[in-house]
């Protein structure tokens, strides 16, 4: 009896700790922080999704997002993999999708551990009509504080698993216009919208600064099990080492970054930014007749979410308030 | 005309009780060009602050006085519009480049100042010209060099034509061929426009300027022509500045000359030269290598060597040569889906051949150039123990004792270490990674934006250790640091190993490599460069 009790709270700790490590050991080890810089970055190439303006790309990701937003879970799913699989069409398409694919895994494990525990029988069943549980492990009854149900069951975990579909597609679309221009390509666009420049210019040191914040974490993780952390247990808590290393890298790395936003600040000020109410360009960038072929495939996507409203596939999953 | 013109100027930031600055009259004529030096931390990039509008515009504090260009003032002007008469490069290339490609970059100011795109290509033009990148054009600026990201932020400042130009330390972070280019760029711009430089680097920016200013405790206590600083020179290194060395023989000699033969000659003669550098080899590897690494973007690395016991190794060479790659691929730091990386190594009776982190890192500590990565710890003590309570090594007490007391951490011992100042940060780091037990220590260019004072202190610090059995190996573009303190040399050029030996062996032929041999290094051998 003791026994099975220690045994079920280990049980129950292993899986709360691995839970919310998984997603991230798996963008630190199979993805890499490089093939997340890979997948954050622009790479100049000529395919059609170089060739498209950037505006058109925020106004797809936009589509995307309302699609699977509005639509029944699967729609979603469709829409992450038809993203994924564009992929293909950037410069090195093959590992591109592969690491896109790897993120977009995780980032619909993390999403579908961040609802499960917490998907309330009351939202399930608006979810699964004639909801009868299939329990999978009862939790400790402290886990409570932590704000999870008593028990998790299979339908908490599809419902989990549908919400993150809506996130994948999100993500996987916004990757794209990060793959596909310059910073300051996206500047030049948003401009056009007269968003003011003080946002824009944050949204463009956000961009250049993501690669970095990864390299610095990435750096400040090693260093922390160069120095031992880890090495007195079992590689198979690698996965929790790895998470203490990463929480523990982010007040240095903001430090840090935080140096460099003040340089980067000064840098821009002190040539001009916001000199005048008008900013001129150098190079326009053109609405093309490729990029009305590409407004026309997010009518398309628009007109086919709408119609699945109609014939019932429609937003069938509620929303944990 | 007065191009700058200071009264009565003082600044207090937030939470300091006492100015930074404190300047009650300076001035600059149009067209002049001048360095402002002092220890870090003395003020000087304050006092630029104060002239580019950064202060009051950006940084808050307690300011009183005025800063006039060309008879405006600053505090009655917004930064951008500041910015069409005074253009400001940073210390940190990487951090200020803001576009993707080189042209978008230079075209940065011009576009804010919305200028029609025919001027805007002109400026584009002009600039490239002025800082002689052509062969940049159309380059993206992640794929640069330091040096090369460093000129092509000057000319994204020269594309404003700014009638006065702040170099904020723009060596700082760049290798001996980038620092030459920038120098190069400050000798044909002379008398064109008022040019402002705050550098470490007295010796090499001396031939440029007109003036030198010298700033301590925010306030300025010399400026005068450079002409004077023969008269000044010890009263200068007692500032803590870096005054060459062959400057300090004259002085001592009562010669009137800085020119480098000149007082080598006359040293002779009355033999004065300096002494030969003490060289310690001979004690047996305690560490040897042979590293291939292999990246899937191209960049190849193959090196094979070995460290001797109780010395000090740097490993010099160009930006992008391979120095850090080597460095990583010995702690183990590159990943698998970077590149292929095989980095045996040769411990005495231990033998490493898989590049694991946590092993390497019981036997070899690493000290990364951004060192604030490694400061996780609330206190300095709780760093200081971080190796030993992770590892669960016992007995490490005395040690951590004895190197707190070394970096003179006592009085510390309670604070975050992340609220302590640059040099004070850096000893922490270095103390907590010697304090994980390790015998052999890789510092990735430590010296880079420090101070002739840090650099000194850094020198000593690592003297002391390796007296103590400690090996050091650092990555270094400070040609003159590693004449004063290291035992011996590799020079890495294209992922090879270019050049191996003393200092003395190493600095006759180093320039072909990028590596320009310190002053020092020149007044001992002269030109005759023999090996004694």
């Amino acid at each position: 009896m003791e026994m099975n009790y220690l045994l079920n709270e280990l049980i129950s700790w292993l899986i709360f700790l691995f839970g919310i490590a998984g997603p991230f050991y798996l963008i630190l080890r199979a993805i890499g922080i490089r093939g997340f810089k890979e997948i954050t970055s622009y790479e100049p190439h000529t395919t059609f999704f170089y060739r498209m303006n950037p505006l058109v790309k925020i106004v797809f990701s936009m589509t995307v997002m309302i699609a699977a937003t509005i639509t029944i879970w699967w729609i979603g799913a469709i829409l992450t993999f038809a993203v994924l699989l564009t992929y293909l069409s950037l410069r090195n398409g093959g590992r591109k999708l592969y690491l896109g694919g790897l993120f977009a895994i995780s980032t619909i494990i993390g999403t579908a551990w961040g609802y499960a525990p917490f998907a309330t029988s009351a939202t399930l069943s608006i979810a699964f009509p004639g909801y009868h549980p299939t329990i999978l492990w009862t939790w400790p009854s402290y886990f409570s504080v932590m704000g999870y149900e008593p028990q998790l069951t299979l339908q908490a975990l599809l419902y989990g698993l549908q919400i993150s579909f809506r996130t994948a597609a999100i993500i996987s679309s916004a990757l794209l216009l990060v793959m596909t221009n310059t910073p300051s390509q996206i500047l030049r666009s948003l401009h056009k919208f007269n968003i003011p420049d003080s946002i824009i210019f944050t949204l463009m040191v956000g961009m250049k600064s993501i690669p970095d914040i990864f390299g610095y974490l990435d750096e400040s993780i090693k260093i922390q099990m160069m120095r031992g952390l880890g090495s007195s247990h079992s590689r198979l808590f690698k996965p929790v080492y790895m998470l203490i290393a990463g929480v523990s890298a982010i007040v240095p790395t903001i430090i840090h970054l935080l140096r460099g936003a003040k340089d980067i600040a000064i840098s821009a000020d002190t040539r001009g930014f916001r000199a005048t109410k008008k900013r001129s360009y150098v190079d326009e960038i053109p609405i093309t007749r490729l990029d009305y072929y590409a407004l026309g495939m997010m009518g398309f996507i628009i007109a086919v979410a709408v119609i699945s409203i109609f014939l019932g596939f429609g937003r069938t999953i509620p929303y944990v308030a | 005309m007065k191009a700058i013109e200071i009264k009565d100027l003082k600044f207090r930031y937030l939470g300091s009780k006492k100015p930074s600055i404190s300047v009650p009259y300076f001035y600059v004529e149009e067209g002049e060009s001048i360095l402002i030096t002092g220890k870090s931390g003395s003020g000087k990039s304050t006092l630029v602050q104060c002239i580019n509008g950064i202060i009051p515009h950006i940084v808050n504090g307690k300011r009183s006085g005025e800063v006039y260009l060309f008879g405006e003032p600053v505090s009655g002007q917004r930064v951008p519009e500041i910015s069409r008469i005074v253009g400001t490069l940073l210390q940190d290339p990487e951090r200020q480049v803001i576009n993707y490609k080189v042209e978008e970059e230079i075209a940065f100011a011009p576009e804010n100042f919305n200028l029609p795109r025919e001027e805007i290509l002109e400026k584009i033009e002009e600039s490239i010209r002025a800082v002689g990148i052509e062969n940049l054009r159309g380059k993206e600026t992640s794929h640069l060099s330091g040096g090369e990201i460093q000129r092509v932020a000057l000319a994204a400042v020269l594309s404003m034509d700014p009638r006065i130009l702040i170099l904020d330390e723009p060596t700082s972070n760049i290798d001996p061929e980038g620092t030459r280019d920038i120098f190069q760029f400050l000798r044909e711009e002379k008398g064109k426009r008022t040019i402002l430089i705050v550098e470490h680097k007295v010796e090499r920016v001396l031939p440029f300027v007109d003036r030198i200013v010298v700033v301590d405790e925010g306030e300025i206590v010399l400026d005068g022509r450079t002409d004077d600083l023969i008269n000044e020179a010890h009263a200068l290194m007692e500032l803590g500045i870096e005054i060459p060395r062959h400057i300090l023989l004259a002085n001592q000699m009562g010669i009137t000359s800085y020119d480098i033969d000149e007082v080598r000659e006359t040293a002779k003669q009355r033999n004065m030269l300096p002494e030969k550098k003490v060289r310690i080899h001979g004690r047996g590897a305690v560490l040897s290598t042979d590293v291939k690494v292999e990246y899937r973007e191209g960049f190849r690395l193959r090196l094979s060597t070995s460290f001797e016991e109780g010395t000090i190794t740097a490993v010099m060479g160009r930006n992008g040569a391979g120095k850090s790659t080597f460095l990583k691929a010995l702690i183990g730091f590159i990943d698998k889906d970077q590149a292929l990386v095989e980095s045996p190594i040769n411990m005495g009776e231990l033998f490493l051949a898989n590049p694991d982190l946590q092993t390497r890192g019981k036997y070899i500590g690493y000290l990364p150039q951004s060192f604030d990565l490694m400061l996780i710890n609330k206190t300095v003590e709780r760093e200081m123990h971080y190796s030993s309570r992770v590892r669960k090594a016992n007995g490490m007490e005395p040690l951590i004792k004895e190197l707190m007391n070394l970096f003179t951490l006592d009085k510390f011992a309670r604070e975050d270490p992340l609220t302590l100042s640059q040099g004070q940060r850096r000893r922490v780091a270095m103390g907590a990674t010697i304090a994980g037990g390790v015998k052999v220590i890789m510092m990735d260019e430590p010296t880079s934006g420090q101070d002739y004072m840090h650099k000194e202190n850094l020198g000593r610090e690592i003297t002391e250790l390796k007296k103590r059995g400690y090996s050091f190996i650092i990555v270094t573009h400070d040609a003159r640091f590693v004449y004063r303190f290291a035992d011996k040399i590799l020079v890495v050029d294209k992922g090879r190993l270019a050049m191996e030996g003393t200092p003395e062996e190493v600095f006759q032929n180093s320039e072909k490599f990028g590596i320009v041999p310190p002053s020092e290094y020149l007044l001992r051998y002269g030109n005759e460069l023999l090996v004694e």
